[in-house]
């Protein structure tokens, strides 16, 4: 277990809702591998998403353990949570969620600026992971001169420029057409292909059959565990 | 280094939006530029009072007889109740320096088909020294001008320009009523004492006032100038009772005649100027206030139509520090922009005011300091509270937000 990159140990989400409180995570056990790319499925209202969120740092659990990299990160405050973000998670989103008014290397370079790295370095890198996903020649566009899929490229790029332990994709496709589907997907194996861990949130079987491993939540639990590959190596 | 790409970045925001950004800066550029045109002029107003009194003498009390009212309870339309008497045992008491006559009335001077309306002053030679007259142009009257009785006048800057315009005006000839007066002189401008100008005077002997335009021998008025300040109020008192047992009135007689403090009629200018100043000041930080307000409006609608990017740049690692610090930069930088261009504008104002309305201003290091920094001040202390609401943002809900 010694290579885990992301583990979680009964892991907990309870929502106050006035007087009602609705447990969304009801002791979640979730380990992935460095180098696995996972699929999360199921239904809306199953908790699929409250679980990305904290694996993503963005929600504090209520209960249980989560470690990054060894790293128990369950009880860290914004600050913490926030360093933990820029440092070992990269993400993509269902919405994109480019800045508008800034350029595709503006967008992918923002997670460099917030970890503090010099401007020859961040140009660098930035130019590398764009030229990456394919879009070398689109640096100074702006999201609203790009397609749908150039756009959840750009988000790739800025995910993963950062080198972080774990991808973090929110159905990544949601918004597309099955052309642009097809290209982030491919993208997204590429990335995979190179070494990087992914886990990515889907309520599609076909976007889930491009990952190694599918992991099945329901009502707040996992109840089944598929892996896709047969040897894994 | 890296410091400054982060200042830059908050200053984005404002590059895509200056026109809002302008408007927002408003309130802080009319606040400041208020506070220093009017600490200009509240100052300017202030060293005026205080030149007055330098320039007018010090130590003065105004005696005042009335109209002499006869038996038959009618009031003569000339005669007055002070006498040469009077004067002369004013002149007697210890503390008296100096008592100098005068007889003032409006009047209609011209000059060929010129004409204008002054204060005329007849005044003793005493009194002109007391108040510390200069000559501008020729010379001023003398003691011997007084006994000869000799027709001459001198003039205060305003009717001297009325009736010559630029042309020298000594050596001419001016007409009242029906005599006429050789202009010998015209005095130093003195400026204004509260609403009076001082300029819009002619001066001319007391004997020839009295006997050619005012008719009587009897005695309007004099000056009295006391040894210190100090002594003022007492010897106010001194002269009081001195002039009512001299005409013989009892307690609880009414009085006719009057006197008064002339330092008391300055420092109660001095004392209107200085509610001037505070309430300028006051408007000045309440339109600070009000345009801090502005700022802290805009900046809160600011966060709620960011909440989005806040989200994002909080998802992709920017600590709630960096955050804060950007959208308190943009209020800042609002504020510093709005600040200097208030400063600049009220400068301007400043100028304009002394230019146009002749009021005499006057402008402080100081005072652009405290104006410029108040705009600082209400930069954080109103950028405040909108930064930290956006750096307190739940990242998974600000995403969630359109």
């Amino acid at each position: 277990m010694d290579d885990a990159v992301i583990q979680t140990t009964d892991l907990r989400m309870r929502y106050a809702q006035g007087e009602l409180s609705v447990e969304a995570l009801r002791g979640v056990d979730f380990t992935v591998r460095a180098g696995e790319f996972v699929a999360i499925m199921g239904p809306s209202g199953s908790g699929k998403s409250t679980l990305l969120s904290i694996l993503g740092c963005l929600e504090r659990p209520t209960g249980g353990s989560y470690r990054i990299a060894g790293e128990e990160v369950a009880g860290f405050d914004e600050s913490k949570a926030a360093r933990v973000r820029r440092d070992r998670i990269g993400f993509v989103f269902q919405g994109f969620n480019l800045l508008l008014r800034s350029t595709a290397a503006q967008n992918v370079e923002l997670p460099l600026f917030y970890a503090g790295i010099g401007r020859n370095e961040r140009r660098e890198r930035t130019r590398a992971a764009l030229e990456s996903v394919g879009l070398g020649e689109r640096a100074d566009h702006l999201p609203r001169q790009l397609s749908g899929g150039q756009q959840q490229r750009v988000a790739v790029a800025r995910a993963i420029v950062s080198r972080p332990d774990v991808v973090l994709a929110d159905e990544p496709t949601g918004n597309l057409d099955s052309t642009s589907q097809d290209e982030v997907l491919a993208v997204l194996g590429d990335v995979h292909a190179r070494g990087a861990t992914i886990v990515m949130v889907t309520h599609s079987r076909e976007v889930a059959e491009h990952a190694t491993r599918i992991v099945h939540v329901l009502d707040g639990l996992i109840n089944a565990d598929e892996s896709l590959v047969a040897a894994a190596p | 280094m890296n410091r400054l790409e982060h200042v830059l970045m908050a200053l984005q925001a404002l590059r895509a939006n200056w026109l809002r950004g302008l408007l927002t800066a408003l309130g802080i550029i009319i606040g400041v530029a208020s506070l220093v045109a009017l600490t200009a002029i509240s100052a300017g107003a202030q060293e005026g009072v205080s030149s007055d009194l330098r320039r007018l003498g010090p130590n003065i009390i105004l005696l005042d007889g009335e109209f002499v009212t006869l038996p038959n309870g009618q009031m003569t339309a000339t005669d007055r109740t002070l006498s040469n008497g009077d004067l002369a045992a004013v002149r007697q008491l210890p503390t008296v320096t100096a008592v100098g006559q005068r007889q003032i009335v409006e009047m209609t001077v011209s000059s060929g088909r010129r004409q204008t309306s002054t204060i005329l002053t007849g005044i003793d030679e005493t009194f002109q020294r007391m108040h510390n007259y200069a000559a501008g142009q020729g010379r001023l009257l003398t003691a011997a001008d007084d006994r000869a009785g000799r027709e001459v006048i001198v003039l205060g800057s305003k009717p001297a320009r009325r009736l010559f315009g630029g042309a020298p005006a000594v050596g001419r000839t001016v007409r009242i009523l029906s005599r006429e007066f050789t202009v010998v002189g015209v005095y130093a401008p003195k400026g204004n004492l509260g609403p009076d100008n001082l300029d819009n005077q002619a001066l001319v002997p007391i004997t020839v006032a009295k006997r050619v335009l005012f008719g009587g021998e009897s005695i309007q008025g004099a000056d009295v100038q006391v040894r210190s300040q100090p002594d003022v109020a007492s010897t106010m008192d001194e002269i009081d009772s001195l002039i009512a047992d001299r005409h013989k009135i009892g307690d609880g007689g009414g009085e006719d005649f009057s006197t008064e403090d002339q330092t008391q009629i300055i420092t109660a200018a001095a004392a209107a100027t200085s509610t001037f100043k505070t309430l300028t000041l006051a408007l000045g930080a309440i339109a600070l206030i009000v345009g801090g307000i502005g700022i802290m409006n805009i900046m809160l609608v600011s966060v709620t139509e960011r909440t989005r990017e806040i989200g994002i740049r909080k998802a992709l690692g920017a600590e709630p520090g960096r955050i804060q610090s950007q959208f308190l930069v943009e209020a800042l930088a609002l504020c510093i922009g709005g600040g200097l261009a208030g400063v600049a504008i009220g400068l301007v104002a400043a100028r304009l005011v002394s230019k146009l309305a002749g009021w005499p201003t006057l402008l402080s290091l100081p005072s652009l300091i405290v104006a410029f920094a108040s705009s600082l001040a209400v930069g954080v202390f109103f950028g405040h509270y909108p930064a930290r609401r956006a750096a307190r943002l739940a990242p998974a809900v600000a995403m969630r937000h359109d």
